[in-house]
Order: C-alpha cells, then sequence, then structure tokens
C-alpha cells in the first residue's frame, strides 16, 4: 500500500489549468523526483498536497485513508512537512524557535527550550544536519537555513517530506551533502518528494519519477526504466536541439576594441564579502556570459555595473571613460541598458501606463520634454511606434503595464532599454518565465545587437542559454569569477559545474 | 535639606507615574498591535471611546467596576473595527487609524451632547480612591511611589509585568512576533495569522480603552468633549521611545509623565516658562531618538503590511 | 460591467452615508424635515452662506493640494497642521516686524515666508525619510505638537501683544489684509491663490518632468532607482511643496482672516486636510471638489446644531464614515486584495 496517492488532481486559476487530472503515487521509503520546466505545475501539486490551495476536483490517500488536507496545520498532522524554494524562517528568531513555532512543546506556554534543543542536537546528529539551535537566523547560510528546514520538517515527525527545488541555492558538493542526508531519511523509512527541472539530479538521487508537462501527468516511471534524454523529452515534450553556435565567430570578437573593462570590483556585506577582486572585459559585439548559482553575486554585480550600487573599491571603465563614479543616469547616458532579472519591481512600473513605463529613463531629454515640460503627444506617439516595432501586444498605450502578460512585459523593457542604442547590455535572467516564442524573440535581439558591435553581459541561470549565446563564458561562485572560459561549443556542463562549486577541477 | 529633596524627588515620582499610567497602559496595548505588524494610528480614538463608555456607565451604574468594563469594551469596540479594516479589507492602516479618529471623536461628541445637552454644570461620576498597601506603602521613595496609589495604578504595574511575560517568555510572545516579522512564515507553521493579529488588536483595545477609562475615573470625575486630547498621539510616542518592549514603554511613560508632573511643579512656583516648554518635551525627544536609530532598524518587518492569505 | 460596479458603490457609499447621517438625527429626537432644512439652508441660505463655505473651503484646498501631491509621492504628510502654524507665524512675523512696504509687495512677500516656512517644517521630515529612511507618519505627527506649542511658547514670549495679557500677538495693520472679494463678507484673496494653485499643481503633476518623477517614486521607488530616477530627491521636493501649500494655507488664514497670530487658528485644518486629499484621490480637482463639500458638510453640520439642536459633531461622524467606507469600496469591488501573481 502506497503512503501518497493523489487522484485526478484538477486546479484551475482564473481560467489556466495548473493541474489537469494528475495522478502521482509515493511508497514508504521512497525518494519521488517531479519533474517539469517552470510553469509545469509542479509546485501547485505540492501546496495542494500541502494545503495551502484546495484542488477543485480529485482526491487524496494517505496510508488508504482518504483525507482533506485545507490548511499546512492539518498537512503537518498527517505527518507532511514541506520546504519552499522561498524559506519560511522568521528572521529575528534563533532557530529553536523557529523549529518549534507553532507547535505546543512541553511547558507549553513555557516552552522548555533546553529539552527541545537537545531533542534538536539529537536530530542532527542523526541525519547529519549541522544546526546550532540558539543561532539566530539572520546570521546563518542560506545552505544552514535549509538544514534548519528540514530538521524543523523532522522535529514535526514527518514521514512525507516534500523539496521545493532545495539545490536552487546549494553548490554542487553541498547538494551532495543534500542526497547524503536523503538517502539517510530513506533508510530511516521517511519518504521524499523532490520538485525539480534538473534532470541530472533526479537520475542520481530519485528512485521514481513523475513528469509534468502544462499541468498534466506524462508519466510516472522507475529510475531504471529511463534516462536522462529520455527525461527531458518527457519535460520539454520535443527533442533538444543541439545549440546553434553564435553566428559570428569567436575569433573576430577577440580582437574587436574593448567595451567595457571592470577591474578589481569588490563589495562587503554584512559578515562576507558579496564581490571580490571582480575584474572582467567585454569587448564591441561580444556576448559574455556569467554563469552561476543564483546567489552568488550575480546581481550584485550587475547593480554595480549599472550604478545602482557602489562598488567599495574598483574601477570601471566603458570605451576608455571611467565611469565608477557615475550615477545610473549618467551611465544611460553613456551607452549603458539594463534589463533586470525583477522586471515586475526593478524592470517596470506596474500601475503605471505603458507611454510612462516607456518614458521611464528619457522622460527629461529632447524630444519627450522641453526645459522640463513634458510633451505628452510625442510620448504617446513614440510609445505606439515602439509597441508595434516590438511586437507588444496591449489594448493600449494608456493600459496599465500590469496587464500584460510577462512576455509582453519584458519585450516593453527591451523596447525601452534598447531606444537609445546602447553600447552595453547588462541582461539578468531576460528569459526568465518567458515561453518559448518569447524566450526566442529576446535571443534574436540580443544576437542582432551583438552583430551591431553591441557588448553584452548575459547572467543566467540557464546554462543552455549561456551555451547558445555566448562567446565566453564567465563563472561566479561566491562573488568571486572562479573562471573564464572561451565557448568552443565542446564544453561539457560538468566543467562548468565544478567552477560554480569554486572548485579547481581539470583545466578546460 | 537632604530629606526635602527626598520628599520633592519622591512627590514627583508619584506623580510621574500617576500621570503615566494612562500612556504605558495605551502603550502596551500598541505594543502588542505593532509587534503583531498592524500600526494603529487610531489609538486616539481608542483611548476616547474607553474613556465616553467608562464614564456613561459609571454615571448611570454608579459602579466603578461595571464603569471600567464599559470602558474596555468601548476601547476594544473601535480597535476591532480598525483590526477589520486592516486585516480583512487590508486598507493602509495609517488612513484607517486617522479616519477612526475623526469617527470616535465624532461618537463620543455627539453622543454626549444627546445625553446631556450643552450644560455648564459637567455630569459625574465616581472616582476610584488611592489604595495604599500596608507595609509597602512605608519603603522611602519606592513605597509612597508605587505602593500608595490606586487600583489603575496597580493594575497598570501588573499589566506591565505580564505583558512582558508573554511577550518575551511565553510561546505566545514568540507566535506574535513572528506574524510581526515574517508572516507567511508563520502561516506555514500552522499559525492562524489573522486570528492571532485580531486578538493582538483586542488586547490593542482593552488597554487602550482601560487608560481612556482611567481618565475620568481616576483622574477627572467628569468627561467632556475630546478629553483625551492628543494622549493617544503621545502613547504613540511612548512605543516607539520604550522600543515596543513592556518594561521600555513604562519607564519611557514615566520619563514624559516627569516632564507634565514637572510642568506642574513649576507653574505653581510661579516660574515665567510657558507651559508649553514641557509640553514640546516628548514630542522632541521623539524625533532624536529616531534620529538616533538611524540604521538600527528594530521595525517589525512586516509593520503596516496587508497580509493576504493564497 | 466595470463602470457599473464603480458608480454602484459610490452610490452605495452615499446611501449608506445618508442613512446614518438619517438615523443620527433621528436618534438626537430632532425632526428631520427642520434639521435637514437647516442643513442645506446653512449653506445654500444666503449669499453670506455660501461665502463663508468658501472662505472655510480656501485653507482646506491649499493644505489638501499639500497633503495630495506628497501622497502621490508616497511621503505620508500627516504634518499639515504644523505647516500651517508655521507659515502663519512667518506671515505674522512678516506682517508686524517689517519695515512699511507697499501692500501688495508686503502681502506677497507674507505669503512666500508663509511658503517657505512651511515648506523648511516639512523638509525635515522629509529629509529624514529620503536620506535615513526614518519612517514619516509619526515624524509629522510629533512635528505638529511641536509646532503648536512653539506658536504657544511664541505668543505668550517673544511675539506677544505688549497691549493685552491673552496669548496672541499684536494686531497686523489694517490695511495689511487679502482684498476682500465680496465686502461685507469674510471671502478673501486667498480663494483665488488657492484655486490658482490647483491649477499649477495640476500643470506641475501632469505636465512636467519634475512631477512626472514624483509619481513615478510615489508608484515604485524601486524601479525609479533602477531607472536612474532619483528616490532621495523627490521624496524632498514632495515633502518642500506639500509643506509649503500647507504653510501658504496658514498664512492666507493669517492675512485675509484672523490678522493676528494666536493658537487655535486651525480646527484641525491639516488633519481634514488628508481625509480631503483622500477623497480627492490625490487629485488637484478631485482636492478642490472635496474641500467644497466638507467645507459644505461643516457649515451645515453647525447650523443644523443652532436651529435644530444636532450635534455639529455629526460632520466628524460623516467624515470619518466616508473615508472608511471608500476604502472599503475599493475591497468589496475587488475582493481579492493584493497585487496580480
Amino acid at each position: 500500500m502506497s503512503l501518497l496517492s493523489m487522484r485526478n488532481i484538477t486546479k484551475s486559476f482564473g481560467g489556466l489549468h495548473a493541474n489537469k487530472d494528475v495522478n502521482l503515487t509515493v511508497k514508504k521509503g521512497e525518494i519521488h523526483a517531479l519533474l517539469g520546466e517552470n510553469g509545469a505545475g509542479k509546485t501547485t501539486l505540492m501546496n495542494i498536497l500541502y494545503g495551502i490551495y484546495q484542488a477543485d476536483s480529485g482526491r487524496i490517500d494517505i496510508n488508504g485513508n482518504a483525507v482533506r488536507i485545507r490548511s499546512p496545520k492539518e498537512a503537518i498532522t498527517l505527518k507532511i512537512g514541506m520546504v519552499h524554494q522561498h524559506f519560511m524562517l522568521v528572521p529575528t528568531l534563533t532557530v529553536s524557535q523557529n523549529i518549534t513555532l507553532g507547535l505546543k512543546e512541553k511547558g507549553y506556554p513555557f516552552t522548555d527550550r533546553k529539552l527541545v534543543d537537545r531533542k534538536i542536537a539529537a536530530l542532527s546528529d542523526e541525519y547529519g544536519l549541522k544546526v546550532r539551535p540558539a543561532d539566530v537566523i539572520a546570521d546563518i547560510s542560506v545552505g544552514a537555513r535549509q538544514r534548519v528546514e528540514i530538521v524543523k520538517l523532522l522535529y514535526h515527525a514527518a514521514a512525507l517530506l516534500i523539496l521545493d527545488e532545495p539545490t536552487a541555492v546549494l553548490t554542487p558538493h553541498e547538494t551532495q551533502n543534500l542526497f547524503n542526508v536523503l538517502r539517510r531519511l530513506k533508510k530511516n523509512g521517511h519518504s521524499v518528494i523532490i520538485i525539480t527541472h534538473r534532470i541530472a539530479e533526479v537520475m542520481s538521487i530519485a528512485d521514481r519519477v513523475t513528469v509534468l508537462r502544462d499541468g498534466e501527468n506524462v508519466a510516472s516511471l522507475d529510475i531504471a526504466e529511463t534516462g536522462s534524454s529520455h527525461l527531458s523529452e518527457l519535460m520539454i515534450g520535443r527533442r533538444l536541439e543541439t545549440p546553434t553556435r553564435p553566428t559570428t565567430g569567436n575569433e573576430a570578437t577577440s580582437e574587436a576594441p574593448l567595451r567595457l573593462s571592470a577591474k578589481g570590483i569588490s563589495l562587503q556585506g554584512e559578515s562576507k564579502k558579496i564581490l571580490d577582486n571582480i575584474s572582467l572585459d567585454i569587448r564591441c559585439g561580444e556576448i559574455l556570459g556569467l554563469a552561476g548559482v543564483d546567489g552568488n553575486g550575480q546581481k550584485e554585480l550587475a547593480e554595480v555595473l549599472v550604478g545602482i550600487r557602489k562598488s567599495d573599491e574598483g574601477q570601471i571603465v566603458l570605451d576608455g571613460q571611467d565611469i565608477s563614479r557615475l550615477g545610473v543616469k549618467k551611465r544611460k547616458g553613456f551607452g549603458i541598458a539594463y534589463i533586470p532579472d525583477d522586471r515586475q519591481h526593478d524592470g517596470l512600473i506596474l500601475d503605471m501606463d505603458v507611454v510612462a513605463n516607456l518614458m521611464l529613463s528619457t522622460y527629461d531629454g529632447t524630444p519627450f520634454s522641453c526645459k522640463n515640460l513634458l510633451k505628452t503627444s510625442v510620448c504617446r506617439e513614440h510609445a505606439a511606434k515602439k509597441t508595434r516595432q516590438y511586437q507588444v501586444k496591449t489594448s493600449s498605450v494608456k493600459a496599465p503595464v500590469r496587464y500584460l502578460s510577462g512576455g509582453n512585459q519584458q519585450k516593453l523593457i527591451l523596447a525601452r532599454e534598447l531606444q537609445g542604442h546602447p553600447k552595453l547590455i547588462v541582461a539578468c535572467q531576460p528569459t526568465r518565465g518567458l515561453d518559448i516564442g518569447a524566450e526566442e524573440f529576446v535571443h534574436k535581439i540580443l544576437r542582432r545587437q551583438k552583430d551591431k558591435g553591441v557588448g553584452i553581459l548575459l547572467i543566467s541561470v540557464d546554462l543552455e542559454q549561456i551555451m547558445t549565446l555566448c562567446d565566453r563564458i564567465a563563472v561566479i561562485f561566491e562573488g568571486r569569477i572562479t573562471g573564464i572560459l572561451k565557448n568552443s561549443g565542446k564544453l561539457d556542463f560538468s566543467q562548468i559545474g565544478l567552477k560554480m562549486a569554486g572548485l579547481t577541477g581539470a583545466a578546460a | 535639606m537632604e530629606s526635602e529633596f527626598l520628599a520633592t524627588a519622591t512627590a514627583l515620582l508619584a506623580a510621574s507615574i500617576r500621570m503615566s499610567t494612562p500612556l504605558t497602559l495605551a502603550g502596551i496595548g500598541e505594543t502588542y498591535s505593532e509587534k503583531s505588524g498592524i500600526l494603529n494610528i487610531g489609538l486616539e480614538g481608542i483611548m476616547l471611546s474607553g474613556a465616553f463608555f467608562s464614564f456613561i456607565t459609571a454615571h448611570y451604574t454608579q459602579s466603578l467596576l461595571l464603569g471600567v468594563a464599559g470602558g474596555c469594551l468601548g476601547g476594544i469596540f473601535i480597535a476591532m473595527i480598525h483590526g477589520y479594516l486592516s486585516i480583512r479589507m487590508g486598507i493602509d492602516q495609517t488612513i484607517s487609524g486617522l479616519a477612526l479618529n475623526f469617527l470616535s471623536l465624532g461618537l463620543t461628541s455627539f453622543f454626549f451632547l444627546m445625553a446631556f445637552g450643552k450644560t455648564t454644570e459637567l455630569p459625574e461620576c465616581p472616582v476610584v480612591a488611592p489604595l495604599p498597601i500596608p507595609f509597602l506603602k512605608d519603603i522611602p521613595v519606592i513605597g509612597p511611589a508605587l505602593f500608595s496609589q490606586d487600583l489603575f495604578v496597580y493594575g497598570m504595574l501588573i499589566v506591565v509585568i505580564v505583558s512582558y511575560v508573554v511577550l518575551h517568555k511565553m510561546e505566545w510572545g514568540v507566535n506574535i512576533l513572528a506574524i510581526g516579522e515574517h508572516p507567511k512564515a508563520a502561516a506555514a507553521a500552522g499559525i492562524d495569522v489573522p486570528k492571532t493579529r485580531y486578538f493582538a488588536a483586542l488586547l490593542n483595545g482593552l488597554c487602550g480603552g482601560l487608560a481612556g477609562s482611567y481618565l475620568p475615573l481616576a483622574l477627572l470625575g467628569f468627561f467632556m468633549e475630546n478629553v483625551t486630547s492628543g494622549k493617544g498621539y503621545i502613547a504613540l510616542v511612548v512605543v516607539i521611545l520604550g522600543r515596543r518592549h513592556p518594561v521600555g514603554v513604562f519607564l519611557a511613560a514615566i520619563l514624559v509623565g516627569a516632564a507634565e508632573a514637572l510642568q506642574f511643579r513649576l507653574q505653581t512656583m510661579g516660574t515665567g516658562i510657558p507651559s508649553q516648554v514641557f509640553n514640546m518635551f516628548p514630542y522632541v525627544i521623539t524625533v532624536l531618538v529616531l534620529f538616533v536609530s538611524i540604521g538600527k532598524n528594530r521595525t517589525p518587518a512586516a509593520l503596516g503590511e496587508p497580509y493576504h492569505q493564497e | 460591467m466595470r463602470l457599473l460596479r464603480e458608480f454602484g458603490s459610490f452610490a452605495v457609499v452615499l446611501a449608506a452615508t445618508c442613512l446614518v447621517a438619517t438615523v443620527l438625527v433621528i436618534a438626537v429626537g430632532s425632526d428631520i424635515t427642520r434639521a435637514f432644512n437647516s442643513f442645506f439652508g446653512g449653506i445654500f441660505g444666503s449669499f453670506y452662506s455660501i461665502t463663508e463655505v468658501l472662505v472655510r473651503a480656501t485653507p482646506l484646498i491649499l493644505a489638501g493640494l499639500g497633503v495630495a501631491v506628497a501622497f502621490q509621492a508616497r511621503f505620508f504628510n500627516i504634518g499639515a497642521e504644523g505647516q500651517l502654524y508655521m507659515g502663519a507665524v512667518a506671515a505674522t512675523w512678516i506682517g508686524l516686524y517689517l519695515p512699511p512696504l507697499p501692500i501688495a509687495l508686503h502681502l506677497a512677500l507674507g505669503l512666500v515666508c508663509g511658503f517657505l516656512l512651511g515648506g523648511l517644517w516639512a523638509l525635515i521630515p522629509g529629509f529624514l525619510k529620503g536620506q535615513f529612511q526614518i519612517p514619516e507618519v509619526i515624524n509629522t505627527i510629533m512635528f505638529n505638537y511641536i509646532a503648536i506649542n512653539l506658536v504657544g511658547i511664541l505668543v505668550r514670549t517673544v511675539m506677544s501683544n505688549p497691549e493685552s495679557p491673552l496669548p496672541m500677538s499684536a494686531r497686523l495693520p489694517d490695511n495689511l489684509h487679502l482684498p476682500l472679494l465680496a465686502d461685507p463678507t469674510r471671502l478673501h484673496g486667498g480663494l483665488v491663490i488657492a484655486l490658482g494653485c490647483a491649477v499649477l499643481v495640476y500643470f506641475f503633476l501632469y505636465k512636467t518632468t519634475w512631477g512626472f518623477e514624483l509619481r513615478a517614486v510615489g508608484v515604485n521607488p524601486r524601479a525609479c532607482t533602477c531607472a536612474g530616477i532619483s528616490v532621495k530627491k523627490n521624496i524632498v521636493v514632495s515633502s518642500l511643496v506639500s509643506g509649503g501649500l500647507a504653510g501658504l494655507a496658514g498664512s492666507s488664514e493669517i492675512l485675509g482672516i484672523h490678522q493676528r497670530l494666536m493658537e487655535g487658528i486651525s480646527p484641525d485644518f491639516g488633519y481634514v486636510a488628508i481625509i480631503v486629499a483622500l477623497l480627492g484621490k490625490n487629485h488637484p480637482l478631485g482636492v478642490v471638489a472635496a474641500a467644497l463639500g466638507i467645507a459644505a458638510l461643516q457649515m451645515g453640520a453647525n447650523t443644523m446644531q443652532r436651529r435644530a439642536g444636532v450635534p455639529a459633531s455629526i460632520s466628524l461622524i460623516i467624515m470619518g464614515l466616508l473615508v472608511v467606507l471608500i476604502l472599503g469600496r475599493r475591497y468589496f469591488i475587488n475582493p481579492t486584495p493584493g497585487e496580480a501573481a
């Protein structure tokens, strides 16, 4: 008899099917991978299991008994635990307080902290999860916080643990540690559902895998019955094409003049350096990729280059001119364009209309204004022209940008940033959350800019995207550049993976 | 010479503690609310409502106990409206608080006028008498200051101690802190965020109503339009000065109360210093404290942010 | 469908408010027809009453514009009351202590200095927010009380009237008075200034680059930082303009009505201005309409108290209720609060 059985689960949000008739079965002592691309419905399904959402239809059985899970509290009672992508830890409380949050421990309401801490230490030893009960969450590392989250589940006597993209914030080395912990859990009879889009990890740790695509279950298999390419076909729904190489060869760009030169960039964080002596060169017409696990300083580096943050040390030179002390506006004036990774908060003002968003960096120059007086008709015509040019689908240029789809919002940002004929583009995760069509549109635009001689820094966690578009690939780990490789088309991911972990393996 | 100084200091301390009582009570109520993430500028309205309902109840029943109960209910009434607007409807808390101040002032003035008409003689209510505690009252300095007071003051001291224990030694306090810092994490842990916030709003109203009751039932013996005249805002000040810690709030309120007591004394001594100089004191101090706390932000992270359940 | 819900809910709000007002009138035991007759009579009953409404609306328009500008930049200026008093202080000082100047110049100077001092008073919390992210709500409330007490000190010491023991300043020279628009009523040039400011504020907010920046910062400061718009600068500018307009309200009251500085020249104008700005949706035209409406409400309520025995505090109840209902209306139109995912 299986531990968990989810049958015919269907859930829609506003007319869109997030899950359509999905089945999932997990046995006791099994590590089950839930595989799919972004937006395939994995997190929704698990949120239903954890009681955050209620399914529109379908049934859930635990140990053969039908259950209704109406809230996380009920899920916890059923011995289900979940570690979310964004940790559910209160930063100002200690590890120990977070672990017992919401529980009525011995001595309630005067919790016996000493007893709790002993229990935590026991769990910590048994599963190899190093945590210190008295630490305040705000002071510990991301990897440590994840360990706290897992200890929390075990403290709640979870029999079924759900981990949502757990390796997104870990280096390959930390991922191996996590997998060792999972194996121990399995040995002790716990079941684990691991939500992921990384096939290599599925092959490495899972016993069974369920693949979701567009909200539907396309396969549930034993790992022994399948392989990487089979899984990727199932996941994407088509064969993965061999990445197309950049149209202009590497050779041409290595002789081109230097567009951007960043030397010795350092930025001190609260407890350690966020950026540590970073030096990069980008030539005209070159796309330099910056690969690395999310959270290793990419966003901060982008913000330093664009001028949103000032580095503590270092120099930035654009076309021979030192721009290190200049602000965002002046750098934009010198031709730096910025595509931020968080388009809804950093890139657009959602509650203002298309016209306003397109003017965001150019409103105070001709022809949009004259001596501080806005020329509203000029702005409006310009907006109409740009939305046509970039195929931005919107009911009107006066509609708030909030109602545009993700892809159209991204196109709007591109339209704005590229209107001044930039010299350098800093693009952070430019295709995050976009469908295939929009993604190809963005790639096309970046390639066209490259052909015009624009230097591009492409920051992405998607290694395939980097391999497809970039001439050279830099790898960042904990604020340091651990390697810069020429993209000869023969690189394999493991070389880059080692550098992403800060480990120096065999040279490229 | 020395004993005269001691006598003056003791009298001043006793007066300060008396003056600080409504501020401490209201401040502690607000502390519960802010720690849970709800900012309540409408504290003035809560106190005024408490003052009015305590007066009306005491006047018609001639019972102090019922009067206090009425005051608490009056405070809870306004606090729960604010709670509903902030928690269920996600309305901006500053605006909601201001609107409730207007509403409370309007309602209390309206019903007071309706009940008593425009009289020159203010209707009265019973007043609580001082209740010195035997033995303890004879301790030098602290005795008269802390133990020769009335029941309200004793109640206030109890509230301070209980609140300290609840917020800093009990799991309930951890829960309140959690929902004020990271409501999503608290919800994921199974804590009912809206319910806990409503509970904090209830405490806010209870303490605020109690604070308001102090004015007619202990200090004045009567009620008039806008009797609180800004004490609610000073209570907000006290919360900040006291770093949202019950004992801190208590001490900050005594500081403010001391300024008030000092001002009275100096006025009776006939110095030419306008009372406004002392009235300004708590506000100037608050600005300075806010200025000094640059960079050391200890505000609950979710303060003022409406919480939306998935 | 959406339009229908908008208007429908507005109608509900108005209906609910009228219902509550009626209930209160009945509760007091007053005759309904008499109450409503006196209410509307108090507003429209005579030429004098209409001008009184306008006189009352003048500082509300100015302070309301100030609050609206600040709110558009998401600078929650609760300090309009204190800024108004500082404007009054400036105008009185200019009126009493400068050597005689041509009247128009003297008046203009008084108004300008009122703007400047009010602006300066708001600038302190504005700068503290822009530079140090110190929250402005409590700060501006503090400055209200500091200002009010400062006035109390001034009228008892430095600026006190040597000829009278009462706490107030000497009287400004008779001719130093904003021109009367409809002698013998109290209607004065301040109204023209207020309406002129409404036009200027509209122009500023929607037709200039400064206004564009300010509004953008109010909606999404983070995106502005990433686009190169200085959030700090715009918060400071908004506080300056906001306080200046509120200060102008104070000067206008001194130079147009009171002719001397004393305590209590503002019956909570600064706080009512916040309600005016909210009801006017922070738009200059809305502010003018709301200010006129609130002024009329207060006038009518006063008359209703005199002639029908309904306590004037009913206007406070209605104001508070209106704000709560209008804010709640947004919730009922869109019951899922929060941003779209």
